[in-house]
């Protein structure tokens, strides 16, 4: 399975631009799993532009949230959204020169994006349904079920703490309004996880059997 | 050294036949600079795990420490000056004025008029509600009247401010100008031990921590508070 990915991969970024082997249109075919390159077409709809500018504004934007494993991870994000025909080149840019040449979303390229925003929402309920199942599976042993609940609590204790107050300055690498945005969405979505640990703790406790001993 | 350490305290009501308990072996520290929020249900025992903190009740087990003197025996001394305590509703007569209400802590403690003035518009901008000094109480607005409040605590210094649930009544937008203000108090080393029904309103505070069936979870001391986040949002 990872030999068949890395020779399509290598047949993918070996061969010339247009050349368009076999294996390369069958990989834009399968769905694009990678989040990089999702975050990189989102850079390239805000603003066309090209590749040592996407990295350093892709550094800047999702500071901490997302990483490249280097700058040239930007070329082959580009390289496969572009046999995808999700960006363009931009007319009248120094084709000849790589690191100068500026891309454009397409039309196609918007329409997915605005496809896969929705997508993850589904995607993020879905991880939270498996996670909650886990749980209801540590049920039959209640002191395991609340010990997990407790250390899911610290956990969003820790992340509502680091979330930047309502009102605050922006942090580094975004604008006032994405960082508004990801203020309120961190403490709206944390302070549901936080109501939802007190219910599962007296859910959880409700089932729990009588202690020995006890009332 | 923390400001303020509770230890092992718990605490129990009585109703009727039965008895209800509000505190369970409860330990949490305060430090200089702090702001710590504590999130909890109705009857969870917020209010009395503050009215604890700040010596108004006094624990049926455990201690109570403020600046390491054992809060039962320096209550007195300590509500008020050490620590100053924020009410959920301002308890005055719908005539009173904003600066008389501020003003009488201090006159209270036979300060001059002069003197007690001057620190109480001192106390009312610290708290951002200097433009309310002519106002009567009863036409403030909730948000104003929660900064009065405050403003009346602060006006005796105290190292530590207890303010029980300071934006529960208040809209939106006021409600984050009451936040930002309650962390810019700890810019000058004063500890601010706070509570919340609204787990959002814990954004931005040093320590966040729950309490339900009377028991308080998350970081208890300084040192145990997690410093890395679970995850950041995109």
């Amino acid at each position: 399975m990872d030999k068949d990915r890395a020779r399509v991969n290598w047949l993918r970024y070996s061969a010339p631009m247009g050349v368009g082997s076999a294996q390369a249109r069958a990989a834009a075919v399968a769905p694009m799993h990678s989040l990089v390159n999702w975050a990189l077409l989102g850079l390239v709809i805000e603003r066309p532009s090209y590749a040592y500018e996407l990295a350093r504004r892709f550094e800047r934007t999702y500071d901490q949230a997302l990483a490249l494993s280097s700058v040239s991870h930007v070329y082959t994000a580009l390289a496969t959204l572009r046999e995808r025909e999700l960006i363009e080149e931009m007319p009248g840019t120094l084709a000849s020169v790589r690191s100068r040449r500026a891309y454009r979303a397409t039309e196609r390229g918007v329409a997915e994006h605005a496809e896969w925003v929705v997508g993850q929402v589904l995607e993020e309920r879905r991880r939270q349904r498996v996670l909650i199942v886990q749980l209801g599976a540590l049920a039959k042993a209640p002191e395991r079920a609340i010990a997990a609940l407790d250390a899911y609590e610290q956990a969003c204790l820790g992340e509502m703490v680091a979330a930047p107050p309502a009102g605050s300055d922006e942090g580094p690498g975004t604008t006032r309004l994405v960082a508004r945005l990801i203020s309120e969405e961190t403490r709206l979505t944390v302070a549901a996880k936080l109501r939802w640990v007190q219910y599962a703790r007296a859910q959880v406790q409700a089932q729990s059997p009588p202690r020995p001993g006890s009332a | 050294m923390s400001l303020l350490a509770l230890e092992h305290v718990s605490k129990h009501y009585r109703e009727g036949q039965r008895e209800r308990t509000a505190l369970t072996d409860v330990d949490l520290e305060v430090r200089a600079g702090e702001l710590v929020v504590v999130y909890g249900l109705r009857r969870s025992g917020r209010t009395t795990l503050l009215r604890i903190a700040a010596g108004i009740e006094t624990p049926d087990a455990g201690s109570v420490r403020f600046a390491g003197e054992e809060l039962a025996r320096a209550r007195r001394a300590v509500l008020g000056e050490g620590i100053g305590y924020v009410r959920k509703a301002l308890r005055a007569s719908e005539e009173d004025g904003v600066l008389e209400q501020v003003v009488a802590p201090l006159l209270a403690r036979g300060v001059s008029v002069e003197h007690a003035r001057k620190a109480a518009w001192a106390a009312l901008e610290r708290a951002g509600a200097e433009r309310c000094a002519a106002v009567a109480v009863g036409e403030l607005s909730a948000g104003e009247s929660v900064r009065v409040a405050l403003a009346r605590a602060l006006v005796l210094s105290p190292a530590l401010l207890v303010a029980d649930e300071p934006a529960a009544a208040v809209g939106l937008s006021e409600r984050d100008g009451i936040l930002a203000q309650l962390r810019e108090f700890t810019r000058d080393g004063t500890a601010v031990l706070s509570s919340t029904a609204e787990p959002s309103e814990m954004a931005g505070a040093h320590r966040a921590l729950t309490l339900g069936e009377g028991r308080l979870r998350g970081p208890s001391t300084p040192q145990l508070a997690p410093v890395v986040a679970l995850r950041r949002s995109v």
